[in-house]
């Protein structure tokens, strides 16, 4: 009798065992997802807050001197990153940023920082009144721009899929009567300011000659066609390479390469440079995670961060303005040598 | 013998005035029935000229529809230049759009006067004509959506949605009378 009371209560014991380890293993397998995902917000939400940071970080990285070689090093730190602040929409630096800061500081955006090509950023910023005159010609990333920035002022010439030789030549710009070149719509009005963001549908071309030839030639014609306008070009932004799947030509390297060459073209033809990754960087040559939902495309938090910089970054009648007298007496001399075309 | 005359005589009559009374009642109740099916054209008329939507709840339900993308408010100043719209044809708008990922888009028009309507919708059509035939060298899946673009008006109010439920859009229409 009493070893089969030990058996059953052995049985029982088993049983409860058992038990608990079931529910372990499910509090482990279920739960631990949360718990991970209870720390990634943790740290996400300490991105954020990093994010205003970020610009002050990644805009005193203008004075920076180094230049941007190591491009596969910096698509492997962007993958890594992916990883970590995954799901967020709004994020900031990657979750190793506190590791490794002095590797963010010697990241730059641009070639040459240096460039007096580069906008500064303004001592005021202007308000939506200052785009009444002018035109925003580009892709996709334009038109997402117009869509969700907020914009009130200005003329939209964009079109999905923009590129350099559609951009020249083809029927891309919406009317009423359907669709005409670039150029025709550009000819319909007068405009002060012409915004160019084009780029990312030529990233594929790796006749980078034929490229800068083709843009210059392009712009050219628009300057022809309103000779009193400032020209704008905005940098290419950086892509999000994990979520990228319309083709492996879409990567940083290449952004950061026709960058170079518009950075080169704006100093070589007296037009003006934005460069918009210096909000939009993740600090490592690549764009913010979680700033894009398939890696090229940016949400609407950032397509207003971009009109706040477009608003806070531009030129006066023939000097960039610079927030520092002494600066802008500088500048003011040398954009006035560079602007001896006549283009502004 | 006479008075068996008079009296059929009498009768005739009799039945004759109430032939009579008979037309002219059926006279009336047939001018009663136009003028009350007169009544009922102009109240439905009437209805439909003062139908009113509130835009925004409709414009979020529809969002819904919307699930490749995530659809942003345009700022109003921009949708002359978007669709094109006429000066002082339009009451007010409100449109949602893309990042530039995909074509999906909402927008609702007001106009002035619900006559303008038919522009409205043909302006509507203009633009998905020329998303297709922009998208079809861009994003060719988004071609399908493009062709499949509801666009529809009930009283002073014109509807486009570009999306990726369409029937489920088209049943919230329903519901707003459209």
């Amino acid at each position: 009798m009493k070893s089969q009371k030990r058996k059953r209560r052995r049985r029982q014991d088993r049983l409860v065992l058992n038990l608990l380890i079931i529910v372990a293993l499910v509090l482990v397998i279920f739960e631990g997802k949360l718990v991970m995902t209870m720390f990634t917000h943790r740290s996400t939400s300490s991105q954020t807050v990093n994010t205003d940071t970020s610009n002050t970080a990644t805009a005193s990285a203008g004075s920076v001197t180094e230049s941007k070689t190591d491009n596969n090093t910096t698509a492997t730190d962007n993958g890594n990153s992916g990883s970590l602040s995954a799901g967020s929409s709004l994020a900031g630096f990657p979750g190793n940023i506190e590791t490794s800061p002095s590797k963010t500081a010697s990241m730059s955006t641009v070639s040459d920082p240096d460039s007096p090509a580069i906008v500064p950023k303004a001592a005021s910023p202007v308000d939506d009144s200052y785009f009444a005159d002018a035109v925003f010609i580009g892709d996709s990333r334009m038109e997402g721009f117009r869509n969700a920035s907020g914009i009130t002022q200005g003329r939209f010439f964009t079109s999905v899929g923009m590129s350099l030789s559609s951009m020249a030549s083809e029927n891309i710009i919406q009317t009423a009567d359907g669709n005409i070149t670039v150029a025709a719509a550009l000819s319909g009005g007068s405009y002060d300011k012409i915004y160019i963001m084009l780029g990312t549908n030529d990233l594929g071309e790796y006749d980078w000659d034929a490229f800068r030839d083709g843009f210059v030639s392009v712009t050219k014609r628009f300057q022809e066609i309103q000779p009193n306008a400032i020209i704008y070009i905005c940098s290419v932004i950086y892509v999000e390479e994990s979520k990228v799947s319309s083709g492996e030509y879409i990567n940083n390297a290449n952004v950061d390469k026709i960058n170079s060459i518009l950075l080169e073209i704006c100093e070589a033809q007296g037009y003006y440079y934005l460069d918009l990754n210096e909000f939009l960087s993740n600090g490592y040559g690549a764009l913010i995670d979680g700033a894009s939902s398939d890696g090229v495309h940016i949400y609407p938090d950032y397509c207003k961060q971009m009109l706040d910089y477009l608003k806070s970054h531009y030129v006066t009648a023939d000097k960039p303005a610079d927030n520092t007298t002494a600066d802008s007496t500088t500048d003011e001399t040398e954009a006035g040598t560079e602007k001896s075309d006549g283009s502004v | 013998m006479t008075s068996n005359i008079r009296g059929y005589l009498n009768v005739n009559l009799l039945h004759e005035k109430k032939k009579g009374e008979f037309i002219i009642m059926k006279k009336i109740t047939l001018l009663l029935c136009a003028v009350l099916m007169a009544f009922c054209l102009t109240a439905c008329g009437g209805k439909e000229k003062e139908i009113s939507v509130d835009t925004a709840k409709l414009a979020d339900e529809l969002l819904a529809t919307v699930t490749s993308d995530t659809l942003s408010e345009t700022a109003s100043d921009m949708l002359p230049s978007i669709y094109f719209f006429e000066d002082g044809t339009i009451d007010s708008g409100t449109a949602y759009a893309s990042s530039g990922a995909t074509a999906c888009e909402v927008a609702i028009v007001k106009s002035k006067d619900a006559k303008n309507t038919t522009d409205i919708e043909k302006l509507f059509q203009t633009r998905v004509d020329n998303q297709s035939e922009l998208y079809a060298s861009y994003n060719e899946g988004e071609v399908a959506k493009l062709d499949k673009a509801i666009i529809k008006s009930a009283g002073a109010y014109t509807v486009l949605c570009v999306c990726d439920d369409v029937d489920k859009a088209n049943e919230i229409l329903k519901g707003y009378g459209f």
